[in-house]
């Protein structure tokens, strides 16, 4: 019994920020939401609020179909916010899983669309393979550079997110471009499909990214591999001291977390949108950005920060539909939850909360200085 | 840690009167009575004075005249658009109307899963074999084109006038060049109309490149068909001081950036053509295949004359002579 208290205690000091960062997020999400309403036909109506959230809560969790909803939009953010979360980890700040997620897709779309007859099992395998594979290769380019010329991964990541956007777009209207169409997109990806598993939309890729998260959760806390990434991030000078190569780790690391953000693209595309065209959005990877910071780094962190994510994204259309008010909201709470987050003095003030004592699992290496050159 | 707990208690209690309030309200009860209309924007925002606004204008409008209530949810991802359908489709609407080309492989297949709703796609040209509940709301872009043509021979000093074009494999682009380009002929049958297609709608540079070279050949007036690429031809056109004619939509409030050389835009009337659409499910039942807006139906247009004082004399009075004639049916511009 007191066992079990001082567990909930402890998980408790470890959630409280992000919860309470959400809490105030809602409260003045609903304040914004009840100034606006003065402005539009409905008129000023201070209860707006809890009819917005309660159609939002409606629209996530209220029925099966909601809760499928729900997790499909929750899976890519998953994997996107282990891809982040793991590159913190090594202290990268891997800003480039949005053009990762787009690698993934595209590759995915791709070999979807040429197995598109083929055998499911085999079908499958190969387009998540190829998301996969997509966004490791990409995502190690800045790592290379990182530790070869110091090149900061922030500043090559964010380049190689537009470079990918455009050098796609190039591709699927001059390369991949689908005969049948209107305007340019790739294939059918027929048999390619995840396959459904549950209600009418709930496919493979939620179970994936799931288990995704208690492999990762494996690999830092059980394996060399991932004590290592984690020394690297907490002093990489130690960490070569100790005879870990730096060298070795970084690149690696960031391109496991391409793997991961390929792999959101790839069940995202696969399990969702069904074709690549120039003007698909990735909303995914910057979403990621804030799902790892909200769960902290931590795979289960991860897990619950992008479930609440995906229920705002699950939600808003029939908050928009009951009460008419825009999904944009969603944004401003998403935004909120961040500036709580990063500027987390306001939380403790508004809550009255001690500040933590500083453990060694309680400091998280975000990124390194600029230009800090990694020598092997 | 107390402090900690009492915390925690205190917010257990706050989550559990909110899920009590949550369950009690449910919902907003219902507008009104009469057909549900639903519309799904295009990625952006609502009020992109673009598509999205003038589609969603017209559905109110549309709403109002059959005394149904509309409704809108605005996309923010690629991967929302099969489920914003779906939502209204949950929601037992009537009505589902949608904006853009890249959300039409999910309207086909929600026509297809719901026979008795009724879709409409904005600028999403169905084919065969069609849903019967499922109609394209296209234009007559070589009819706008024609209206941009009048408009820029008329105000050419230098006789030589230009289009830039995005893919030349894109019907409607080429729709909208041979309009302009059968119009200025008509009107000053020695003009000179340079013509361009870049073969790309996003590329502002290439845009902008293309049109530096027509105003490079003399050309004064540059008419821009290639999305982003025309963004940036318009740009050159305002910083070689040449006027510019927009596309689609009224692009003097759509593209700030070029609002101080857009004289008028060949203007795909979208308020009209979804508002006559529902108007049309109201009447006459289930409405399939494609549905062309044109100068009949008031679906195309020449947007208001802006930049220009004074308007040339007659410029107005033919273009509502060639809106007239394309209304009766005597003027058909090319559509290649």
């Amino acid at each position: 019994m007191s066992g079990a208290r001082a567990r909930l205690g402890s998980w408790w000091r470890l959630a409280q920020l992000p919860v309470l960062a959400i809490v105030l997020a809602l409260v003045i999400a609903a304040a914004i939401i009840i100034v606006s309403s003065a402005f539009t036909g409905t008129g000023f109506f201070p209860l707006l609020p809890l009819f917005a959230y309660g159609a939002l809560f409606a629209g996530a969790f209220a029925s099966d179909i909601a809760l499928n909803n729900t997790l499909v939009a929750a899976a890519p953010l998953m994997l996107g916010g282990l891809a982040i979360g793991l590159g913190f980890k090594a202290g990268l700040f891997n800003i480039g899983v949005a053009g990762q997620f787009l690698a993934g897709a595209f590759a995915s779309a791709v070999v979807g669309a040429a197995l598109a007859q083929q055998p499911v099992a085999l079908a499958v395998t190969a387009s998540l393979l190829a998301a996969g594979a997509a966004g490791a290769a990409l995502a190690f380019i800045p790592g290379w550079l990182k530790a070869h010329t110091g090149a900061h991964e922030v500043v090559t990541t964010i380049m190689l997110n537009n470079a990918t956007a455009l050098l796609l777009a190039w591709a699927v209207t001059d390369l991949v471009r689908a005969p049948v169409f209107t305007f340019p997109r790739t294939g059918e990806i027929g048999n390619s499909a995840l396959p459904v598993l549950l209600g009418r939309n709930l496919h493979l890729g939620v179970p994936l990214a799931l288990i995704t998260i208690f492999a990762v959760r494996w690999l830092l806390e059980r394996t060399t591999l991932g004590f290592e990434i984690r020394t690297v991030g907490a002093n990489p000078n130690a960490a070569r001291y100790a005879g870990m190569p730096p060298l070795v780790i970084v690149p690696l690391t960031m391109a496991l977390s391409g793997l991961l953000g390929g792999l959101a693209g790839g069940i995202q595309m696969l399990g969702v949108i069904g074709f690549y065209a120039s003007g698909i959005s990735a909303s995914v990877g910057f979403d990621s950005i804030a799902v790892a910071l909200l769960g902290r780094s931590d795979p289960i962190g991860i897990l619950f920060a992008a479930i609440l994510f995906g229920a705002f994204r699950a939600g808003a259309p029939l908050m928009q539909i009951t009460t008419s008010v825009p999904i944009e909201i969603i944004d401003i709470i998403q935004a909120l939850i961040i500036l709580f987050l990063a500027a987390n003095l306001i939380v403790r003030r508004v809550f009255r909360l001690r500040a933590p004592g500083l453990g060694i699992e309680g400091a998280t290496t975000v990124t390194r200085t600029w230009g800090e050159q990694v020598r092997g | 840690m107390r402090e900690g707990t009492l915390l925690m208690k205190r917010s257990v209690v706050l989550l559990a009167l909110l899920a009590l309030v949550v369950t009690a309200c449910g919902s907003l009860p219902g507008l009104g009575s009469g057909l549900k209309i639903g519309m799904v924007t295009d990625i952006g925002q609502l009020e992109d004075k673009s598509f999205n606004e003038f589609s969603w204008k017209g559905v109110q409008d549309g709403a109002r005249a059959v005394g149904g209530t509309a409704t809108n949810i605005v996309t923010k991802d690629t991967a929302d658009y099969k489920q914003n359908i779906q939502q209204f489709i949950d929601q037992k609407y009537d009505v589902i109307v949608t904006v853009g080309f890249l959300i039409g492989t999910d309207t086909l297949n929600a026509a297809k899963a719901n026979p008795t709703v009724q879709f409409f796609g904005v600028d999403q040209f169905v084919a065969d074999p069609a849903p019967a509940n499922y109609q394209g709301l296209l234009f007559a872009e070589n009819q706008a084109g024609y209206l941009a043509g009048i408009v820029a021979a008329n105000i050419t000093k230098s006789n030589k006038i230009g289009a830039v074009g995005g893919r030349s494999d894109v019907p409607p682009v080429v729709a909208y060049i041979a309009g302009y380009t059968a119009a200025a002929k008509a009107e000053k049958p020695n003009i000179q109309v340079l013509v361009n297609y870049t073969e790309d709608f996003n590329a502002p540079d290439k845009g902008e490149a293309s049109a530096k070279t027509m105003i490079g050949q003399g050309a004064d007036v540059i008419f821009q068909v290639a999305g982003l690429t025309g963004a940036g031809a318009l740009r050159a056109a305002c910083n070689a001081k040449v006027y510019g004619i927009g596309v689609d939509v009224d692009q003097y409030l759509s593209l700030p950036d070029a609002k101080a050389c857009i004289i008028t835009s060949a203007e795909k009337k979208l308020q009209i053509a979804t508002a006559e659409a529902i108007k049309r499910f109201k009447d006459k039942g289930k409405q399939g295949g494609n549905f062309f807006n044109d100068a009949k139906n008031g679906g195309v247009a020449a947007s208001e004359i802006r930049n220009l004082t004074p308007v040339p004399a007659g410029l107005q009075d033919k273009l509502n002579k060639a809106l007239e004639d394309m209304k009766s049916g005597k003027l058909n511009p090319p559509t290649k």
